[in-house]
């Protein structure tokens, strides 16, 4: 599909599948014997458009990981990530440059349409929030900077930043930070927002107004994919959850479901654990 | 010292052919600076490619580059070079391409380390948005690791002043090979080499004091408001090339 179709696509209410992923794999320190690390062990995952998965489970079971390789940002060794019809898989062609540029296309369309929020925010300190905010539609998107400086002062002002435009984020707090990072994803007007971890380096304090932040993002419709430890969030927010463990999907399901009673004696454990 | 008699009147005397032999020192400095800056940073690119033999190819280049002191390149490009190849590349280029392949090799190093020090998450964050590879480095990587290297990159320029001293060897008038051609014709070796004392420690002063208002420019964002170093806090970081031991 062209890149023009698929925005069509993207566009027209479809209430269809926005996200599939078949079998991923992925290791780390791959070809080290023995600090190969077997992280995502075949994992299938969909989201419909309008949809919030909340993936929960243990660190190191990989959970960031995933959300990293659906937008290929640690490309998987193995399966496939199908995005607005799309289909993309962790191999890179290198020996024909014609195919290594349609490849490339497709990347950068996934990731200026998947927006990603991180646990430490990640934040360029060089710049101001405004220009945080303002690069990927400027860099990646083509807009002109007065545009982009237009977007980006609406974005911020949507989470509530709009008078922290002009500081830099070593002059904000956590949580302003963190919403600095979320109107820099949604700057790029995207289709799907990843959320890994979001408010898991944040204050107590602080962390309702990222989670509420989130809910109203929800609400208005935005496809998410939310990484979090907050069971609340996931039960109130969540349609699905997705329980993982060592690599694998160990339960999915309605989050109200998998929270309240959960049927695997893992997520029992790991709810039991994070609840007490 | 009591059968010296002391014969200032040389100093203001040979004003001219030093101020002459000064220029050439800053010259011969810039260009070998700039060079630095841009062959450092090629190597250092090379040193961090995919491509396993682009990275062994600067890994080789840094540690061989580095290996000599600028007293055996002088000499060997000057007349080792030519006297093999026919080159002649006249003194002030031999001079040029001994400071340059020396100091880039330690620049590309300096610049390597910068470059690992910035948070991958940055990178992460700009690929996220749909940044290439080039402007990802470009906007966000460079901007901050330059900041890292400026105070390593500019102890390679105060010793780039300083060893340029060495190209008098191969005869060029520098502002040393000025000096020792007017000691040998004046006889007045205690004042002329301390006019040339002073004017190297005048000149990498400034360039201290230059740098310290440079880094404090970059560091502006990190500070929130607040003041930078204080003189005596980059005088202690810019230690006249940062070799003296503390």
């Amino acid at each position: 599909m062209s890149e023009a179709a698929a925005n069509q696509a993207a566009e027209l209410d479809l209430g269809e599948e926005i996200v599939v992923a078949e079998g991923i794999h992925k290791s780390f320190n791959r070809g080290h014997k023995e600090r190969e690390i077997h992280v995502l062990r075949g994992v299938d995952l969909q989201v419909a458009k309008g949809e919030v998965l909340v993936v929960i489970g243990p660190s190191g079971s990989g959970k960031s990981t995933l959300l990293r390789c659906l937008n290929f940002i640690a490309p998987p060794d193995a399966g496939s990530v199908t995005f607005l019809g799309h289909c993309l898989t962790g191999e890179v062609p290198r020996r024909r440059p014609a195919e290594r540029m349609r490849y490339e296309r497709a990347l950068r369309f996934y990731r200026t349409h998947i927006g990603m929020v991180f646990q430490h925010f990640n934040l360029f300190p060089h710049m101001t929030a405004a220009d945080n905010v303002a690069l990927g539609p400027t860099r990646a998107l083509g807009l002109t900077r007065r545009e982009a400086k237009e977007r980006s002062l609406e974005e911020l002002e949507r989470v509530g930043m709009g008078e922290k435009a002009g500081q830099y984020p070593s002059q904000l707090s956590g949580g302003q930070k963190q919403r600095v990072a979320i109107a820099r994803a949604l700057a790029m007007r995207p289709q799907l927002m990843l959320f890994d971890e979001a408010t898991s380096a944040l204050d107590p304090e602080l962390i309702g107004g990222i989670l509420e932040e989130m809910k109203r993002l929800a609400e208005s419709g935005m496809t998410m994919i939310v990484v979090t430890h907050e069971m609340g969030f996931a039960r109130e927010v969540g349609d699905r959850v997705l329980f993982m463990d060592e690599g694998v999907v160990v339960e999915e399901g309605g989050a109200r479901e998998v929270i309240e009673s959960p049927q695997h004696e893992r997520t029992q454990a790991f709810l039991s654990a994070i609840l007490s | 010292m009591v059968a010296y008699t002391f014969q200032w009147h040389v100093v203001p005397e040979s004003a001219g052919a030093l101020a002459h032999g000064l220029k050439l020192t800053l010259q011969l400095s810039a260009i070998s600076f700039a060079l630095s800056l841009v062959l450092g940073l090629v190597v250092a690119l090379c040193r961090l490619a995919p491509s396993r033999p682009l990275r062994a190819l600067a890994y080789t280049y840094t540690q061989i580059f580095r290996a000599l002191s600028l007293y055996v390149y002088v000499l060997f490009i000057y007349f080792g070079i030519s006297a093999v190849f026919g080159i002649n590349l006249g003194t002030f280029a031999a001079g040029v391409v001994a400071l340059t392949l020396l100091n880039s090799a330690y620049m590309a190093e300096i610049y390597r380390a910068a470059i690992q020090s910035v948070d991958h998450g940055q990178r992460e964050a700009a690929l996220a948005l749909g940044l290439g590879h080039t402007r990802t480095f470009s906007s966000v990587t460079f901007p901050q690791a330059g900041r890292v290297a400026v105070p390593g990159l500019v102890n390679q320029l105060v010793d780039i002043v300083k060893d340029s001293s060495i190209v008098a060897v191969i005869g060029l008038l520098d502002l040393m090979g000025t000096t020792i051609q007017l000691v040998s014709t004046e006889r007045a070796p205690f004042e002329l080499y301390t006019a040339t004392a002073v004017a190297y420690i005048v000149l990498i002063l400034a360039i201290s004091a230059a740098a310290a208002l440079l880094e404090r420019r970059l560091a502006r964002h990190l500070r929130g408001g607040g003041s930078g170093p204080s003189p005596l806090e980059w005088m202690q970081r810019y230690r006249f090339g940062g070799r003296v031991p503390t």
